[in-house]
């Protein structure tokens, strides 16, 4: 009791106090890995800055290429062409690999990556490998973004001169909630902490409210409300957000994400180039690799100059003694992606739909990521909105990272002197959480763009006569059925007390705090007494961990509808 | 991690006490029912608790009774700025969930009305404009009469909600009674009130006009000049009132969007006298203002 202060005071912490408020050394660095780029941004004590590798560059490529040595990353390391990326030796669009079992249809569309995707179509992790040395050498999206996230750690580090530990970082809004526990577990194994994890168009809000507080305190105006409506449309997915923004305070009001963007655009130009080109490279062959390689980076490089040309000449030999002579213009480009172009729309409409907004009434366009450069992208944003222009003030390429480093300073209680850190983002369940009821149906508890942190309980009862035990299965999305979401865990409740079907009170309560921890809670109680009957459950979700695209199939197997629950009718 | 264990502690303790409080009601009821009853129950158990839960949501969120929804919003923004998470760390998830449940009863016409209801205090609508939605709710399959107090006539004698309590409220603002749910109890007793009413105001009206006269039944705001005015008025007919709104409802449904615009619409001519005129009675004021401290200094 003599010397507390001696050991619970860390070294860190007092040069910290002692040196002004802005070089805390506990300052969290935000990271937005794309499928395809990536960066790194921190708040330097008076603004958010972008961090550079060795090459001088603020945005580097996301991949990670096996060696014969260590492997090496797209931070450190540079390929002089963009083809030796596509040798089969690089893994990368590992975003959207990471937690989907090999039924998903985002995994068999990668099967025409350079490198080695296997899928069994059981429900398992499909199988990955890099080409070294001629041998497919297995490896993980894990692994891969452990990897990249060490070189990324590195680099912050010799940038900062200090060791980085906490971090914000930036999801996609479609992830579900087991997709972002093997984000930390990559994390984890890179030796970082994850502070926040914020959907990347409401790290995009955020900025958004930083940029309004500051001209509202240049032109002494009013802090009214802006309604802000962001897209974000990076290579691997969509996102959309609607956010209502007045002093400083960034208010999520719905959002809406699907697993779409770039890879499926170059994809279906690829298809409409070379059309049985799946059937070529399916083998994965020396040459075939090579080929595909070549058309990749043909096509990726035409889409790019259709971002600023009405047409563009493909000209391109593959090298098996195929060639590909060919001018493609836009309305053919728009034709061959209608279908992700539509799923675009959709996704707008449905999240000013959640967010009870019309058109009219919101402020400004966001639209930000790579593929926001694509006219046709514009345009149809700017068609739902009935507006002529797109928000101006924000880099596309930038945005989602410096609003990550915002975060993390907010978030480490960081305060600065001129008020540019007075924020603060309140965000929203982007998919709904519940458990199977009444049969095979998912039945929410807490819904889709609940504010969180949300709590919320619901009462369930027996379906059999002296059922003693209940098997509550948590499900995260938005099908009426539970086959159709993601299973996120289950959990036995023992010790129901006999009693007639319908009379026991299960009540389950889900609580999600604010850095996105979800629990659930599950309790009995026999009417007539006061007492809970049994000790109240607490699960941390998700628990499941490998192979959950079968598991609830064989629980299903094992108990049938024996253990099953209902929702308690509301009365009026 | 230290800090998750420290946080379990800190969620599983509240929620003790909720799962209790709720199976003290055997009706299920819905969201904002539950925790007013889990409030009645905690009253005698941590007064740290009943000071937590039982404030209720304006208290809260720190706006009056009927502020309206720009008020409303800011007031939850700028104390979720105080208590977030974010910002004050772990210690802010009790009550930032609290801020958001008020937050959503509140910004919600139909929860709002619900909650006001439920803890007893009759909010004055600000808002003008009919809205379609009747005060009072059904209790089992609508009927084609519906009760309806005028309340100018009304004397706030209680019998009707001494005979009929589930059917009648009374308005302890206002001192007079009002239909809460529409045969919220058997006929007899409801048959039984309405003969009561010594001054016989309540009537029976049909089920289309109901919501038109709940609305107009309501106080609404005067609009002041001056020292005159001011304050709050009702039709002194409610019923004579009711009828010429419907018809203006219904002529307003009938013409189609564009041909009400050109109705609004004016001539340069009458937009220029308008502006002529509203100028001089600004004017006037001003130069009444203007004599008035005339007369004050000299």
């Amino acid at each position: 009791m003599a010397e507390p202060e001696y050991t619970v005071a860390s070294d860190s912490e007092t040069t910290g106090e002692e040196k002004s408020s802005s070089a805390f050394p506990e300052i969290a660095i935000g990271i937005d890995i794309g499928t395809s780029q990536c960066s790194v941004a921190v708040w330097n004590g008076s603004q958010v800055e972008l961090l550079k590798n060795t090459r001088n560059q603020k945005v580097m490529r996301s991949y990670v290429t096996f060696k014969d040595d260590a492997p090496s990353g797209g931070v450190s390391n540079q390929h002089t062409h963009e083809l030796e990326m596509l040798s089969g030796a690089s893994i990368f669009n590992m975003k959207r690999l990471i937690g989907r079992v090999d039924t998903d249809p985002v995994v068999h569309a990668s099967k025409s990556l350079p490198f080695l995707v296997q899928t069994l179509d059981i429900g398992v992790r499909p199988f990955i490998a890099a080409l070294v040395n001629n041998v497919w050498r297995s490896t993980t999206p894990e692994e891969v973004l452990a990897i990249f996230l060490v070189e990324l750690r590195a680099m912050a580090e010799i940038a900062l001169k200090r060791p980085i530990r906490n971090v914000v970082l930036t999801i996609p809004v479609s992830f579900s909630r087991f997709q972002v526990t093997r984000i930390e577990r990559a994390c984890a194994m890179a030796g970082l902490h994850v502070l926040r994890l914020m959907p990347e168009p409401t790290a995009v809000a955020l900025l958004y409210a930083q940029q309004q507080q500051q001209t509202i305190h240049e032109n002494m105006g009013s802090g009214c409300e802006k309604i802000a409506l962001i897209f974000n449309m990076g290579a691997g997915y969509s996102d959309v957000a609607v956010s209502a923004t007045a002093g400083g305070v960034s208010q999520i009001k719905a959002l809406a994400g699907s697993a779409i963007g770039g890879e499926d655009m170059l994809q279906n130009m690829m298809r409409h180039l070379l059309p049985d080109s799946e059937i070529i490279f399916s083998n994965h062959g020396i040459n075939e690799i090579k080929s595909m390689g070549l058309l990749r980076v043909a096509t990726q490089d035409a889409i790019h100059r259709l971002s600023f040309e009405t047409s563009v000449q493909i000209d391109v030999d593959l090298g098996n003694g195929s060639k590909i002579c060919k001018v493609v213009n836009q309305e053919e480009f728009q034709e061959v992606n209608r279908e992700v172009f539509e799923k675009c729309e959709s996704l707008i409409i449905q999240c000013l739909r959640d967010a009870k907004i019309e058109p009219d009434d919101v402020t400004d366009i966001i639209a930000v990521g790579g593929c926001s450069f694509i006219p046709k992208i514009k345009n149809l944003i700017m068609t739902i909105c009935k507006r002529q222009e797109l928000y101006k003030g924000i880099n596309p390429m930038e945005a989602a990272v410096c609003g990550a480093a915002l975060e993390g300073a907010v978030a480490s209680g960081i305060n600065d002197p001129f008020g540019s850190l007075d924020l603060l983002t309140i965000q929203v369940t982007p998919l709904a959480i519940g458990i199977q009821a009444d049969g095979n149906n998912f039945v929410p508890i807490i819904p889709r763009n609940t504010t969180m942190p949300a709590r919320k309980e619901l009462a369930f009862t027996t379906v059999h006569d002296n059922q003693t035990e209940a098997l509550i299965v948590v499900y995260e999305g938005e099908g009426k059925k539970v086959d159709e979401n993601h299973l996120l865990g289950y959990f036995k409740l023992v010790g129901i007390p006999p009693a007639p079907k319908g009379v026991p009170d299960i009540n389950v309560c889900m609580d999600i705090d604010a850095s996105d921890v979800l629990r659930v809670l599950a309790g009995v109680v026999v009417p007539g007494s006061q007492q809970a009957a049994i000790p109240v459950m607490e699960v941390r979700m998700p628990t499941i961990d490998d192979g959950h695209g079968w598991c609830a199939e064989a629980l299903h197997r094992t108990f049938g509808s024996k253990l099953n629950l209902v929702t308690v009718q509301k009365k009026i | 991690m230290p800090l998750s264990v420290v946080s379990i502690c800190q969620i599983s303790l509240p929620i003790a006490p909720q799962v209790h409080g709720r199976f003290d009601t055997n009706k299920p009821m819905s969201r904002w029912r539950q925790r007013c009853s889990v409030t009645r129950c905690c009253y005698n158990r941590r007064a740290e608790e009943r000071a937590r839960a039982g404030k209720n949501y304006y208290e809260l969120l720190g706006v009056s009774v009927d502020s309206n929804a720009q008020e409303i919003k800011e007031a939850y923004r700028k104390l979720q700025k105080k208590y977030h998470p974010d910002i004050v760390g772990q210690k802010g998830h009790e009550h930032t969930l609290l801020l958001n449940e008020a937050y959503k009863v509140l910004m919600r016409d139909d929860l709002r009305r619900d909650y006001d209801a439920s803890v007893g205090h009759q909010r004055v609508r600000y808002e003008t404009n009919y809205s379609g939605l009747s005060y009072s709710s059904w209790k089992g399959p609508l009927r084609p009469h519906a009760l309806f107090v005028d309340e100018n006539a009304c004397i706030g004698c209680r019998e009707c909600t001494h005979h009929a309590s589930n059917t009648f409220e009374m308005d302890e603002a206002l001192g007079c009674a009002r239909v809460k749910v529409q045969y919220g109890d058997d006929d007899q007793n409801i048959e039984v009130s309405v003969d009561s009413c010594p001054v016989n105001c309540i009537h029976w009206v049909d089920r289309e006009e109901l919501a038109v006269l709940e609305f107009l039944i309501q106080p609404q705001p005067k609009e002041g000049y001056g020292v005159f005015g001011g304050g709050w008025e009702r039709p002194a007919n409610v019923f004579m009132a009711a009828n010429s709104l419907s018809k203006q409802l219904k002529q307003q449904a009938g013409t189609p969007r564009n041909a009400r615009a050109t109705v609004d619409e004016e001539t340069p001519a009458q937009a220029e006298a308008r502006a002529n005129a509203s100028m001089k009675i600004k004017m006037e004021r001003i130069s009444r203002l203007w004599n008035w401290v005339n007369e004050i200094l000299g």
